[in-house]
């Protein structure tokens, strides 16, 4: 839509990847709303300040859906979170229906139940950073690549019931729809990722599992308005979703606790009792990507001292909202005995991240029996060079050097 | 403390459940939120407290705060 702005163009420009873009708390200084340019360089509000964010999330005012999808402003040219989705008119009948799908497989009593079977596969991981590390003493270990990615990829496609075997397919599908300038690269690896679950699919319609994807092939079998393009995009979007995202909080956790030793050691002292409040403070700090959660006025809306006219693009910046003086003391500061901690990691109201109890899950066992097997654990690079992949959707470091 | 819920309002989230669980549950139907201990013991009210800032649905209140 239209193009010529001298707001300013997002991703803005962070110093490393522990610190956000100085020019989220320079907008916010200003007023909670400014008007800022995409990547996909449309008009759209961001959202920078922490009561309006979480307001504008509860807000059944503001969607995913679009009055006119083709007016829509584009966020980017990534194959997901790019635009509008869904229709404008069933917006929450659709998001109704998926909820409920949803909500049993990842409910936090199933998340106890697959507790211990989490713990195996991070104790599996944890072996092979082991292994890595007798093999080659004088090397430090890549932490991501042994632990924070394969960790929540063997566990959200045991839930999906995909195969193992397929994780190099599914990391490199996930690694190019999540490019924001990925334009037909990102569109043609969703249409590969979306084929790939449409296969798992069929298999599964004849030999049905105990996994999400027979879970939502139920659903879509007593629904005929349930498309095949609905499904595959929603088994897509779980695959997505349910790794890249946990890996970079494990890397970024990781960093946040090696970057202080007095901080490590407290931890590793009392991991067990310690992680619950540790984790939602990684949750809360560490700000994977730059952009944030994205919505579309359904009407005007004054808030934040402006008015959101109806079809506005709203980019809510939770990493910034996380990070406001008015809502934590010492925003910046990694200080673990917040209490409440009431971040917005996973967002707020009815889009609240299903995935929650799920990500929580996996960072309390990854990161107690990180420290528990390794007490010593230290960085062996300046974090503060480490690059972030600010080209990404979900941002990330692709290195965590570690050694003990 | 007094936990009181409006399951109207729950949006099924679980993080109450992975933050007091000595407090709240979900149900297996519609995964929302159970109260299993309304006047929870002094040492669950700090995770009581935490579950109630996060709830996505804002569906948790917490009366005689403090007491």
């Amino acid at each position: 839509m239209t193009t010529p702005t001298s707001a300013p163009q997002l991703p803005f420009t962070r110093p490393n990847p522990m610190d956000l873009a100085p020019l989220f708390a320079q907008l916010r200084d200003k007023g909670p709303l400014s008007r800022v340019t995409t990547p996909a360089g449309d008009p759209a509000w961001l959202v920078t300040a922490y009561d309006e964010a979480r307001t504008i999330l509860g807000d059944r005012r503001f969607g995913k859906a679009h009055p006119a999808p083709e007016k829509a402003s584009k966020i980017s040219g990534a194959a997901i979170q790019s635009g509008p989705t869904g229709s404008f008119e069933d917006e929450e009948r659709e998001h109704t229906r998926m909820r409920r799908v949803l909500t049993p497989a990842f409910s936090a009593p199933r998340m106890r139940r697959l507790s211990s079977r989490i713990q195996e596969l991070a104790d599996g991981c944890l072996d092979d950073m082991e292994r890595a590390r007798a093999d080659s003493p004088d090397t430090p270990v890549n932490l991501h690549d042994l632990l924070s990615f394969p960790l929540p990829v063997q566990v959200i496609c045991e839930l999906l019931g995909v195969s193992q075997s397929d994780r190099d397919l599914l990391r490199g599908w996930s690694e190019r729809i999540g490019i924001l300038d990925g334009g037909s690269d990102a569109q043609e690896a969703m249409a590969d990722f979306q084929a790939y679950m449409g296969r798992v699919a069929e298999a599964k319609r004849e030999r049905p599992g105990q996994d999400v994807v027979t879970d939502i092939l139920k659903v879509q079998a007593e629904d005929p308005t349930f498309t095949e393009d609905d499904m595959t995009r929603l088994a897509a979007g779980l695959l997505f979703a349910g790794h890249e995202t946990t890996s970079t909080r494990i890397d970024f956790g990781t960093l946040f606790l090696l970057i202080d030793p007095a901080r490590r050691d407290r931890f590793a002292a009392d991991p067990e009792g310690l992680v619950q409040a540790t984790v939602e403070e990684i949750l809360r700090l560490s700000a994977p990507g730059g952009l944030g959660l994205m919505r579309y006025a359904r009407e005007d809306v004054q808030i934040g001292g402006v008015t959101v006219a109806r079809g506005d693009a709203v980019l809510v910046a939770i990493n910034a909202a996380n990070r406001d003086g008015e809502a934590f003391a010492e925003p910046d500061a990694f200080d673990p005995d917040r209490a409440p901690n009431a971040h917005l990691a996973f967002g707020h109201g009815g889009h609240y991240c299903i995935g929650n109890a799920l990500a929580r899950t996996e960072m309390r066992i990854a990161f107690t029996s990180l420290f528990r097997r390794f007490p010593g654990l230290r960085l062996a690079a300046d974090p503060y060079t480490l690059r972030e992949h600010s080209e990404r959707l979900t941002g990330g470091v692709n290195t965590v050097p570690v050694l003990w | 403390m007094q936990v009181e819920v409006d399951r109207d309002k729950c949006v099924a989230s679980g993080q109450c459940v992975l933050t007091a669980p000595e407090v709240f549950d979900q149900d297996d139907d519609e995964g929302k939120v159970v109260v299993l201990d309304d006047t929870p013991a002094p040492a669950a009210h700090g995770r009581a407290r935490q579950a109630a800032a996060m709830c996505p649905g804002v569906a948790i209140s917490l009366r005689d705060e403090g007491r």
